[in-house]
């Protein structure tokens, strides 16, 4: 397996406070990695500097290849990952449908000079997304909704509906921030198991940051440790479990 | 009284509504589509209407060649207050473009050389000469009087600014509703999350910021044509603010609301001309002019209050978070 997504000592700063102090890993293609550790460890800061909406002071992002790190975040979204966030983002006064509809990339019809030099194109590529839509409507049962407005939804139901929505994007690499965080015991089943099924049929890599240990030691290959703004220890979900070092950052103050 | 029965007035009157449409449909594409709070919107007009006056008067342009020109220079000015400020957050750049706004018209008063200064157009000529931009305006009208077979100059011109301003509705109408149009309601509702779908935001705030500004400036057009003259003063805040009004009144988000707002509104604003009764006629009539801009405030308060989506909004549309 080669390694899909690279950070290398990536630094970043908040003031006086280093939220992120040279953290260093990799996630392999086609893994779930879980990113863990205690409040304040530098996650949610590394997460959004993955995603592009905040710059590393220094270090490297690669993804694929290139580097990543500099870019604005529609430009690392279109490169192929993708975020979600803790409370998924959904736009509440669009319709479900309408949610989906905007996760298309390099739509013709999303710019002025498509729609008027290449309507047909557009128009095509509209068909064909409205086709994608239905289908991974389907995938998450929210076909009945598809004409709400996605702000009607529950909490559940806009988990569902952005996992949906990040789908249509065709990411690589798909980054899920807390993805079970308020979610019943029931969806949190269904989730998990929407992720094993993308991972296997679509091929896509997943980074996940979760507090629910139990939910990151199940889905995950690999999980990575982060203390303090860096990474302590790599390992599969057994290996970090009786890691020392994990026991006493993390787990010795959470159990 | 008499002057209510007067359709030469209610034509004046709906001449004005439909320029303000157009003002304040641009202000729909901005704010009630991609969420920017323009408050400049005035600075448009002006740019337009001086561009248009200049060419001709002292480039010697035909009108027909000078008036694309000044909405093209009304969509740049949009472009180039878009680039420089829509990085700051929402609240920054609303009170960059009240300064915009306002600095337009002070070089429009002090550039006295090119503009005419506070004298207005009728100084754009030589000294000594009181020059006139819409001789070419004035014949075209007659045309399509003589062509309706209209007696009255009010009614032809209510007929000409309706049919553009329908046009302009409708075309607003169709390209809010593509996929374009949709990447803009999901920029007003969430813009991290737009962008992290790959919409590169900035540049669809820009196009949004100078469409609504091309907009603004068909609407400084006819404003110079309707009134054969005019000058800085005439390019104040206040009629941003009208423009808002009619945004409110009629409902965010939806392009038909414009319309109905605008007349709503011209219909308020016209209409409280008429109290003079008493307790009313208690005022002097300077005292009455302030009056009506108490009375025109209120009932938009109360009608806020009663619909604050709006006539024709969505309520549900506001509420949800």
């Amino acid at each position: 397996m080669t390694a899909l997504l690279d950070v290398d000592e990536v630094v970043r700063t908040f003031g006086a406070v280093r939220a992120v102090d040279g953290a260093s890993f990799a996630v392999e293609e086609q893994s779930i990695t879980g990113l863990i550790g205690p409040n304040g460890a530098g996650k949610s800061t590394l997460f959004a500097t993955i995603a592009g909406s905040l710059k590393p002071n220094s270090g490297r992002i690669v993804f694929a290849g290139s580097r990543i790190d500099r870019r604005p975040a529609y430009r690392v979204a279109r490169a192929g990952v993708v975020r979600t966030y803790q409370a998924a983002r959904v736009l509440t006064r669009m319709t479900v449908l309408d949610n989906l509809l905007i996760a298309s990339a390099g739509h013709p019809g999303e710019r002025l000079t498509g729609l008027l030099l290449r309507p047909r194109a557009a128009r095509a590529h509209e068909r064909h997304t409205l086709e994608r839509a239905q289908e991974l409507l389907a995938l998450v049962r929210l076909e009945s909704h598809a004409h709400d407005y996605a702000g009607t939804l529950s909490g559940g139901q806009r988990k569902l509906l952005d996992l949906a929505r990040i789908l249509m994007l065709e990411p690589s690499l798909v980054l899920l921030d807390e993805p079970i965080a308020g979610v019943s015991p029931a969806l949190r089943v269904e989730l998990l198991e929407h992720i094993l099924a993308v991972r296997r049929d679509r091929s896509i890599t997943f980074l996940i940051v979760e507090h629910d240990l139990d939910f990151v030691m199940q889905a995950a290959d690999r999980v990575v440790v982060m203390n303090e703004g860096r990474v302590i220890t790599v390992g599969t979900p057994d290996e970090v479990r009786t890691n020392e070092q994990v026991v006493d950052a993390y787990l010795g103050t959470a159990h | 009284m008499n002057i209510l029965a007067s359709g030469g007035f209610w034509a004046f009157v709906g001449v004005v509504a439909g320029i303000y449409t157009i003002l304040a449909l641009g202000l729909q594409v901005q704010f009630g589509f991609a969420g920017l709070l323009n408050f400049g919107q005035v600075a448009f007009m002006a740019i337009a209407a001086y561009t248009m006056a200049i060419l001709v008067v002292k480039e010697g342009w035909s009108m027909w060649l000078a008036a694309p020109l000044a909405i093209v220079a009304a969509g740049v000015g949009g472009l180039v207050l878009g680039l420089s400020s829509l990085r700051l957050r929402a609240d920054y750049f609303a009170i960059v473009t009240i300064a915009f706004s306002e600095i337009i018209r002070y070089v429009a008063t002090n550039e006295t050389s090119l503009t005419g200064g506070s004298q207005g157009t009728i100084a754009l000529g030589p000294i000594g000469t009181a020059s006139q931009y819409n001789g070419e305006w004035s014949r075209f009208e007659g045309r399509v009087q003589h062509a309706l077979g209209f007696s009255s100059s009010d009614a032809t011109m209510l007929v000409i600014v309706w049919a553009v301003a329908v046009a302009l509705l409708a075309s607003t109408w169709l390209a809010l509703r593509t996929p374009w149009g949709r990447v803009l309601r999901a920029i007003r509702d969430d813009e991290d999350a737009a962008a992290s779908l790959g919409k590169n935001t900035f540049a669809y705030k820009v196009q949004a910021l100078a469409l609504g500004a091309a907009l603004a400036g068909i609407a400084g057009l006819f404003y110079a044509w309707e009134f054969s003259f005019f000058s800085p003063d005439d390019f104040a805040p206040l009629l941003t603010f009208f423009a808002w009004m009619i945004l409110l009144l009629g409902g965010l988000g939806r392009v038909w609301a414009v319309p109905v707002g605008a007349g709503v509104f011209g219909f308020i604003f016209a209409g409280t001309r008429f109290l003079n009764f008493a307790p009313f006629s208690w005022f002097g009539s300077d005292q009455r002019a302030y009056l009506r801009l108490i009375i025109v405030g209120l009932i938009i308060i109360v009608l806020v209050l009663v619909r604050p989506q709006g006539l024709l909004g969505n309520k549900r549309e506001m509420v949800l978070e």
